[in-house]
């Protein structure tokens, strides 16, 4: 397989995990703010926050309202994690490795794309957005499953999973980087929104249910940094992305040294207590996290997309 | 309303299907029945199903600076051009023979130069021409064969007669809409091909994957093939993909090969590199290799014409086949024909001026408003000077042109170009068409089942560049009870 496909289908992964993300944390947000009063410090603006792109958006909007935050975030061409931004390069990386991608998972990437094109920049966007954001985490899922069930599992397979992995551990630290924001409020009002943020951040990583089912305990900020971050059973908890990562290395040519960085990355996760941290501890423990994520990028970069 | 072919007047054309008023050809009877028996507004829907099929197949062609949205959907006629088998087995024959003179003659080009020895092709126009790499002297690709891949732009006129108007011998594209074209046109008429014998169009990858392994340097069972692409930004970057796709072969830019010491080519892939046999190149000579030829390409890969030349890896085509592509060099391909094979050409070219030759070059300069000037070089037609609809400003600059640089013009008489039925705004219209077959050859040769048929869909214009507006047609072999 040739190196610059290898590097074009992990990217096309990232980009299609990160888009069905990106429109599930824009839904979610929609809801949590419907449940939460004002003026207690969970506000639009974190979503810009959480995915990095605030210099950009206070040079080109003045508000920071819904409506600002909704339009950079879904169909704005200029925001580089934009929802539209992000199904155009993950199209891109298709459109350029169209030889090796199974052709109806293809048409179902082109499909979503012409789709967003269509739909995130209407001026009807917030009036359908739970309708418009569900089709494109659908035409996502259905891009995966496409790829898992008719794509030959060979190294291209392992790329695109280990593009997934990556990308869902980075969302999932960020998502939980939400939570440790700090509320203002006092005394039980404050522990009763802090529990409805957290069962937000369940929401949106589609881990509310399964929480449930496993943790069996009430939603506490505690338990579910814990899940979130240790489980390694659940998909988008950071313990079992590396699980998976450690398997698709392991079937890959010269993979010791990427397998090192994954290892060491599973110390640190597994070894640490998360219970009890503190907002602040909480936020440069997921910084962290991030650093290392990207370290085991570097090492698979200079392994199989650009050796020399 | 229903088509009613009462009211479809080719006028003074050739129709591809109609042939006067009301009466279909033989070939076309059942097809302009059958599109007869439909009314409007089905007929409609088929069109928008068959643009949705290309929109939702991402088939796509790309037009030169166009900014962000480079990346357009195909345009394509849903009515099929047909033509009988009896009629496409003599052109087959014509092409095969075109094609082979024409490898002969580049194969003398760089080797003995018979050819111009015996005066048959005179030295000077050798001397000028910039499509001859005196790089490439010397060299024997296997089968002496040069040109792997053509793609033959073939005309026919008010008369029925089909001519040749160009070879396209450096890389040629089209193939994959051909191919496209027929799958779409089964997904909106599947009636169609379930009474009829329509000849299949989609074993070209097949064959195209055979002649490549045929040029392999190494006596292996799985040669590796690579499809070089400029990369994304090329018009025909769907078309590279495709191919590549259907071959199985790689498909490689530039920075994914390299040429190491032992002067073998090699890929980079996640085992580390990996050799190459044959490279299915679609990047233009001068982009080839910044080594021997343009220094500034970064497209090509350092030191391929070497390897080529010391008989490691194949290029197809070889570098230098393009000598033969070009427009003066066309006008003596009945020369070149008789002269290697002894045979008059099966299919006539269209009568040219060469500008080279002073008593040509007045007639031309005397009566440009009503011929076609081109240039010798280039493709896709851009250069050109077409008579009739030119202004007096433009044909003062072309008489320059000319006068200056006379080796590089030729003119023609303006082609009555035959037309179709084609749908226009929901109507049923003429439209002007050609046609572009592809010939492989190396040991074997091998001619596509029709081609691409291109059709100027703006009323009376006669480019079917789909970069300047034109659009395309699927393109049926048909037998006839009397072929």
């Amino acid at each position: 397989m040739l190196s610059r496909v290898a590097e074009r289908l992990y990217w096309m992964s990232r980009y299609i995990e990160r888009a069905e993300n990106t429109a599930r944390l824009l839904n979610v947000y929609s809801l949590l703010m419907l449940d939460l009063p004002r003026g207690v410090g969970v506000h639009w603006r974190q979503l810009i926050e959480i995915t990095g792109a605030h210099d950009i958006f206070n040079s080109s909007y003045r508000s920071d309202g819904e409506p600002s935050v909704l339009r950079f975030m879904a169909g704005d061409r200029n925001n580089p994690s934009s929802l539209i931004t992000t199904l155009t390069l993950a199209r891109e990386n298709v459109r350029t490795t169209r030889d090796q991608i199974p052709s109806d998972a293809w048409k179902t990437i082109n499909e979503l794309y012409l789709f967003a094109k269509r739909r995130l920049a209407s001026p009807n966007f917030r009036k359908n957005i739970h309708h418009i954001l569900s089709e494109v985490i659908a035409l996502c899922q259905q891009t995966t499953g496409l790829l898992a069930g008719t794509m030959s599992h060979g190294p291209g397979y392992q790329f695109v999973r280990i593009g997934r992995n990556i990308e869902r551990a980075d969302m999932t630290t960020r998502i939980i980087d939400v939570g440790s924001a700090t509320l203002i409020a006092e005394g039980n009002e404050r522990e009763r929104l802090a529990n409805r943020l957290w069962m937000n951040i369940l929401h949106a990583l589609s881990a509310h249910q399964m929480y449930r089912q496993n943790v069996r305990r009430r939603i506490r900020r505690d338990n579910v940094i814990q899940y979130l971050i240790q489980d390694t059973r659940f998909p988008r908890s950071v313990a079992h992305t590396l699980l998976q990562l450690e398997k698709c290395t392991e079937q890959l040519p010269n993979y010791e040294a990427t397998l090192q960085s994954i290892l060491r990355l599973k110390a640190i996760v597994n070894e640490a207590d998360v219970v009890g941290l503190a907002d602040e501890t909480l936020h440069q423990f997921i910084d962290d996290l991030q650093v290392e994520f990207a370290e085991v990028h570097k090492v698979m970069n200079s392994t199989w997309f650009s050796p020399n | 309303m229903r088509i009613d072919w009462n009211q479809y007047d080719p006028g003074e054309f050739y129709d591809e299907l109609i042939s006067t008023p009301g009466d279909p050809r033989t070939a076309s009877k059942s097809l302009a029945e059958y599109l007869g028996s439909l009314n409007d507004q089905e007929l409609n829907r088929r069109q928008r199903a068959a643009e949705l099929a290309i929109e939702e197949m991402g088939i796509t062609f790309t037009v030169y600076s166009e900014g962000e949205n480079i990346d357009r959907s195909w345009p394509f006629d849903i009515i099929p051009r047909v033509i009988p088998n009896r009629e496409w087995r003599r052109l087959e024959e014509g092409l095969i023979q075109r094609l082979t003179a024409l490898n002969m003659f580049i194969d003398d080009l760089y080797n003995e130069q018979k050819i111009v020895k015996a005066k048959v092709f005179p030295a000077s126009l050798l001397q000028s021409s910039d499509n001859f790499l005196r790089q490439c002297v010397g060299a024997k690709p296997r089968y002496q064969v040069w040109a792997h891949i053509c793609g033959t732009d073939l005309v026919r006129d008010k008369d029925g007669t089909m001519y040749v108007l160009e070879d396209n011998l450096r890389v040629p594209s089209g193939v994959s809409y051909m191919i496209e074209n027929r799958s779409i046109t089964k997904r909106v008429f599947p009636e169609l091909f379930r009474r009829r014998t329509i000849v299949p169009v989609d074993d070209y990858p097949a064959h195209l994957f055979d002649m490549l392994a045929a040029l392999s340097p190494r006596e292996l069972d799985y040669p590796e093939i690579v499809v070089l692409t400029p990369g994304i930004y090329n018009s025909a970057y769907f078309e590279h993909a495709f191919i590549a796709q259907q071959m199985g072969a790689e498909l490689v830019e530039g920075a994914d090969l390299m040429v190491d010491r032992d002067d073998c080519v090699y890929m980079h892939t996640i085992d580390g590199p990996q050799r190459v046999d044959v490279v299915y190149r679609r990047i233009n000579d001068d982009f080839l290799d910044p080594e021997a030829f343009r220094k500034e390409s970064k497209l090509g890969v350092a030191g391929l014409h070497r390897a080529w030349l010391a008989g490691n890896v194949a290029l197809a085509n070889a570098p230098g086949a393009g000598v033969a592509d070009d427009k003066v060099v066309y006008t003596f391909v009945p020369e070149i024909i008789k002269f290697y094979l002894d045979q008059s050409p099966i299919i006539p070219n269209v009568p040219s001026f060469r500008c080279m030759y002073k008593k040509e070059r007045e007639h031309v300069l005397d009566n440009l408003q009503d011929l076609v000037i081109k240039p010798a070089n280039e493709s896709g037609g851009y250069g050109m000077l077409v008579g009739p609809a030119s202004t007096a400003t433009q044909r003062k600059r072309f008489a320059n042109l000319i006068k200056q640089n006379p080796r590089n013009y030729i003119a023609q008489p303006v082609l009555s170009l035959s037309t179709a039925p084609t749908l226009c705004a929901g109507r049923v219209e003429p439209r002007h068409l050609d046609l572009r077959p592809f010939i492989l050859q190396a040991q074997h040769s091998y001619v596509t089942a029709g081609g691409l048929t291109r059709v100027a869909l703006r009323k009376g214009s006669l480019v079917v560049n789909s970069s300047q507006g034109g659009g395309s047609k699927d393109t049926w072999i048909i037998e006839t009870p009397n072929s």
